[in-house]
């Protein structure tokens, strides 16, 4: 999903709601998210463009709330719960998904997958 | 052995490296010289500007001679607020404030404080009312020369003794603390000061501190000197470099003379003074006042030394001086130098203390008269003293000894090291609390220090104790961290500053003189501390930090050589031909080479087996240790280099810059595990950005450093790739041009550094000459390799230039801008030796690292000779170069917008990137 700053992004995306899990005192999701504006683009391994800084699902714990919402490995979050994660430091998208008092995150995501299929039936007339 | 002089800074100087042509030792020198607190600092220089060498050095000296006035001055602002001083300088206050609100009072009317005033008036009237006319010097002059100079001393002190009986009556006023030993000194000002201490003015705690020492004054503030000084400037206007001293003393003494002048008039009259001293010398001993007042202070109580007050009373009773009666008297006249060298021997101890605060004075930036103490054996008799149980008598020598040592004149320092007197300022340092003495210790030892032959003596006698009663307390690290105390920051006092910049000096002494240091114990991890704790409060422009840096940077130069057992950490693999030197070191099949070592290397070994490939190896893991590294481990922990690079962002110190880069630099040289990794925390730690923005620096040599820097940074191959792609234009752009020249004139060892960098960059990576290709380079390679005047740019372009050519699938490209052959051929007047060469950079410090011979200090001497003496036209190029333009403050220079990111490697996908569950 290439971009160039300062242009509008179109992307595909997957509306994935996940339920928290408690967990003791703690809400999880059990997923973990890299990248951010504050870290090195360069080495995310999910980015086709390699000076994306977004943030993307890089793990998922099986059987987890993620995991049976569907999120995948690899899958760039633009969206929790409304707000952008396109711009966001790593902290901030943490906090974002961390919130206690909410016990449901609403995620748009967008996956190479997704982009494909959705191109190939777009040029397949 | 090129490599080694391309990859390591020459301990002292980063700025040699490469191309340094002479020896390390004497690149270290240079280093030195900088530092030198000795250094050639004008007079002008000294007393004008307020920081750096010069005022280290003689400016420091100066303070002795200038302390009463400093403090006076200081003391200035506190006035108006009528609030004592500060700190501990209470003891001071009152008599500090007392001489403040007088002078202020009379000079500016600006502080009222009738109280001191009024006593102080009183003082003059009771004591000598009329008498006082007299300017200080003319008393001070009395006092020295009542009896025609010293040819009788015994008479002059028979005279004191008829003094003590003329004198009880006052006794009454004095405050018990008086100190007796003083009286020799000061009759005339005693007697000021007697009456001064009377009952307005709480005198007898002030009067204690008087006498001991001027480190009160200086505690709050260490430098206070110059502050002083510039605070002196405007309002008096002083023409004289020792001014404050004098405007000091005369605005106490003038005052009770001209009470009935004007406000301004008295202390305008201060340097005048001076002005109308036929003899210099006769000038300077009104400056020196100072140290005699206190003297005289407390000298009433004084039994032996009485009499010299009766001298002076006597004077002053019968002549009632007025200043023109006592300048035209003939009869008194100053000491002569072997009259004051005699008196150093004076059984009185303020008789010593006194003569050598007025040597101390009279060498003030004279080198005549340094020379001449030394040639009346002044020297050892000075040395001597500095033994004295009277803090007063060592504190004055310990000043004389640190303005002789000043200076060019070596003979000096090694006159005092001949009578043993570094040892005896070590003694000192270890005895002494008293801050003022310690400042002077080690400025005189900083000063020694900046003479080679020097360097390892203070090592030998002063390292431990250096390190131990300065350098430790002040950087505030401690051997077993107090768990509930928070770590103590470093506390930037003169004190140590001197001493590391004592250190800085003989750090550069070799390779012994590197050992010592390294292994004394707690000084890296002291230094280390010191370092973190600036960075930590973003205080990195001082001077402090700056030697502290300078030091790292030179016990980091030749670790891999010289750390004890740095041969089990030898890559193997490095000695291989210098395409293959790069990351992609073969694994050590040997495991058993680091068998038996101690846990940490096990790690490595196990780190290094785990890698199964080249990508692997290169986004190694760092050890664990089990222990924290200590001592000079610390010097090349992967750690070091986020403090480096810290610096590097931060400082705008460009000696602490071109430091902290010759840092990296010495420590990513050569092949041993370490330098492996640190590479690689380079380029983890985003260093290559903040060192190629550094390229665009203004100062030569923090481009030098960091050119070479890059250059052994790039014996990693990812790094060699990520600056062939990202600082290609930057180096390029430090380059030379034939038509016109670049923004900055970059010396010529600059330009050198910065083409034997892109040399290194573009051997045995195709893609790199591309980028280089494609920075423009070629045309200005081809103009220095035609028209330079350097041969050693010259050369360096040359052998860029035949490394571009030597990539077949380039030159069509290269044709197509217009290129042929015969560009990418040595010029005419190049040397055979790069002709004869296919791959050029074999024979050149240009080339990779490690094979042949492994000296480096060889290595930059032959190609200095090379270039030296091969080249005809070589002595011309220094000359060639305007002097570099250096804008006041690097930053200006634009920051780039491009994403410093790109230069941080994409690969090292594992370890770096954050990664939170949520």
């Amino acid at each position: 999903m290439a971009f160039t700053p300062g242009q509008p992004v179109t992307a595909v995306v997957q509306r994935i709601e996940i339920q928290k899990l408690r967990q003791g005192d703690n809400l999880i999701l059990g997923f973990s998210i890299g990248g951010g504006i504050d870290q090195d683009p360069g080495q995310n391994p999910f980015s086709e463009d390699k000076t994306d800084k977004g943030i993307y699902v890089t793990r998922i714990s099986a059987g987890g709330p993620a995991d049976e919402a569907g999120l995948r490995m690899g899958d760039k979050i633009m969206q929790v719960n409304g707000w952008d994660m396109t711009m966001v430091t790593h902290d901030q998208a943490r906090k974002r998904l961390t919130k206690k008092n909410e016990d449901v995150v609403r995620l748009l995501v967008t996956r190479k997958s997704l982009e494909d299929a959705v191109r190939q039936s777009m040029t397949r007339p | 052995m090129p490599a080694e002089v391309k990859q390591e800074q020459s301990p002292s100087n980063a700025t040699s490296l490469a191309m340094m042509q002479e020896p390390q030792e004497v690149v270290e020198e240079t280093v030195t010289i900088e530092e030198d607190p000795g250094t050639p600092t004008s007079h002008v220089s000294v007393v004008t500007s307020d920081d750096g060498t010069t005022r280290r050095t003689e400016t420091k000296v100066t303070k002795m001679v200038k302390t009463v006035t400093t403090r006076t001055v200081r003391q200035v602002p506190l006035g108006p607020d009528g609030l004592p001083l500060p700190d501990g300088t209470s003891p001071l206050g009152s008599y500090t404030d007392s001489i403040d609100r007088r002078y202020m009072k009379n000079g500016g009317d600006r502080f009222i404080t009738p109280q001191a005033t009024s006593t102080l008036t009183r003082s003059y009237n009771n004591s000598y009312n009329d008498s006082y006319g007299e300017t200080p010097e003319s008393q001070y002059v009395r006092h020295y020369g009542l009896h025609d100079g010293y040819v009788d001393l015994a008479d002059n002190y028979g005279s004191l003794s008829r003094g003590v009986n003329f004198r009880p009556p006052r006794y009454p006023y004095m405050p018990n603390s008086y100190r007796p030993e003083n009286s020799y000194t000061l009759p005339i000002r005693k007697d000021d000061y007697g009456h001064v201490a009377q009952p307005q003015v709480p005198m007898g705690s002030s009067t204690v501190d008087l006498n001991r020492s001027q480190p009160e004054r200086f505690q709050p503030e260490p430098y206070g000197l110059e502050d002083d000084r510039r605070s002196l400037g405007p309002e008096e206007e002083e023409p004289y470099e020792l001014e404050p001293d004098y405007s000091t003393a005369n605005r106490r003494t003038l005052q009770g003379a001209n009470r009935g002048r004007t406000h301004r008039e008295p202390l305008r009259d201060g340097p005048r003074v001076r002005g109308y001293a036929d003899d210099p010398i006769e000038a300077e001993l009104i400056d020196e006042r100072h140290p005699y007042i206190h003297g005289m202070y407390s000298a009433p109580l004084a039994q032996p030394e009485r009499g010299s007050m009766a001298s002076l009373d006597r004077m002053g009773g019968r002549r009632s001086p007025s200043i023109d009666s006592i300048r035209k008297d003939p009869r008194w006249r100053d000491p002569d130098l072997p009259e004051v060298i005699a008196m150093l021997g004076h059984p009185i101890d303020p008789v010593k203390s006194n003569a050598a605060a007025y040597l101390q004075h009279l060498c003030y930036e004279n080198d005549k008269i340094k020379k001449d103490v030394r040639q009346l054996k002044g020297i050892p008799v000075l040395v001597g003293l500095l033994d004295h149980p009277k803090s007063e008598v060592h504190r004055k020598a310990c000043g004389a000894l640190r303005n002789i040592s000043y200076g060019k004149d070596n003979d000096n320092k090694v006159a005092i090291k001949n009578c043993d007197g570094i040892p005896a300022l070590i003694r000192l340092l270890r005895k002494t609390n008293d801050m003022e003495v310690r400042e002077l210790i080690t400025g005189t030892l900083w000063n020694l220090s900046s003479y080679e032959p020097l360097k390892m003596v203070i090592i030998n006698h002063g390292l431990q104790t250096m390190t131990n009663e300065v350098i430790i307390p002040h950087s505030g690290w401690e051997h077993e961290p107090n768990e509930d105390s928070k770590p103590r920051d470093a506390e930037w006092t003169t004190v140590f500053k001197n001493t590391s910049g004592c250190l800085r000096n003989v750090s550069s002494d070799g390779a012994e003189a590197r050992r010592r240091l390294r292994e004394c114990e707690g000084l890296v991890d002291a230094l280390l501390h010191a370092l973190q704790s600036a960075v930590g409060k973003k205080d990195m422009d001082n001077k402090s930090v700056e030697n502290c840096v300078c030091i790292m940077r030179n016990l980091s130069y030749h670790v891999h050589k010289e750390v004890p057992g740095a041969e089990k950490f030898q890559d193997p693999s490095s000695l291989q031909a210098p395409g293959s030197a790069g990351p992609q070191r073969k694994k050590k099949d040997d495991a058993g080479c680091f068998g038996g070592k101690k846990a940490k290397e096990e790690w490595f070994n196990q780190g290094r087996k785990n890698g199964e490939n080249d990508k692997n190896y290169d986004t190694l893991d760092l050890p664990k240790r089990a222990e924290p590294s200590k001592g000079f481990e610390l010097l090349y922990q992967p750690e070091v280099v986020r403090l480096y690079l810290s610096l590097l962002t931060e400082s705008q110190n460009y000696n602490t810059l071109e430091a902290a880069a010759g840092a990296l630099q010495n420590l990513s040289a050569g092949q041993w595990t370490w330098s492996n990794y640190i590479r690689a925390t380079v380029r983890k730690e985003k260093g290559l950005p903040i060192l190629v923005e550094l390229l665009r620096s203004d100062s030569d040599k923090v481009v030098r450093a960091v050119a070479i820097a890059l250059r052994n940074l790039s014996i990693d191959r990812r790094n060699k790739d990520l600056i062939g792609s990202y600082a290609m234009r930057d180096l390029v752009s430090n380059l030379p041009s034939g038509q016109q020249r670049p923004a900055k004139n970059l010396e010529e060892d600059t330009v050198v550094a910065i083409l034997n960098t892109i040399h290194e960059i573009v051997t045995d990576s195709s893609e790199n000459a591309r980028s280089l290709i494609q920075a423009q380079a070629i045309e200005k390679l081809v103009a220095i390799n035609r028209t330079s005047q350097s041969a050693r740019e010259t050369k360096a372009a040359s052998h860029v230039l035949q490394t571009v050519w030597s990539y077949k699938d380039l030159r069509n490209a290269l044709t197509k801008d217009g290129w042929n052959k015969s560009h990418f051929q040595p010029t005419v007047t190049a040397t055979p030796k790069a002709t004869k060469n296919g791959k050029p950079g074999y024979d050149d410090t240009t080339l990779p690292l490690m094979e042949k011979n492994q000296d480096g200090y060889s290595t930059i001497d032959q190609r200095d000779k090379d270039c030296k003496y091969k080249a005809g036209d070589g002595s011309v190029d220094l000359t060639e170069r305007e002097p570099l333009k250096n804008d006041t403050n690097r930053k200006h220079y634009i920051r780039s917008n491009r994403p410093a990111v790109s230069l941080v490697d994409a690969c090292d996908v594992k370890p770096q990137p954050v990664d939170s569950w949520v």
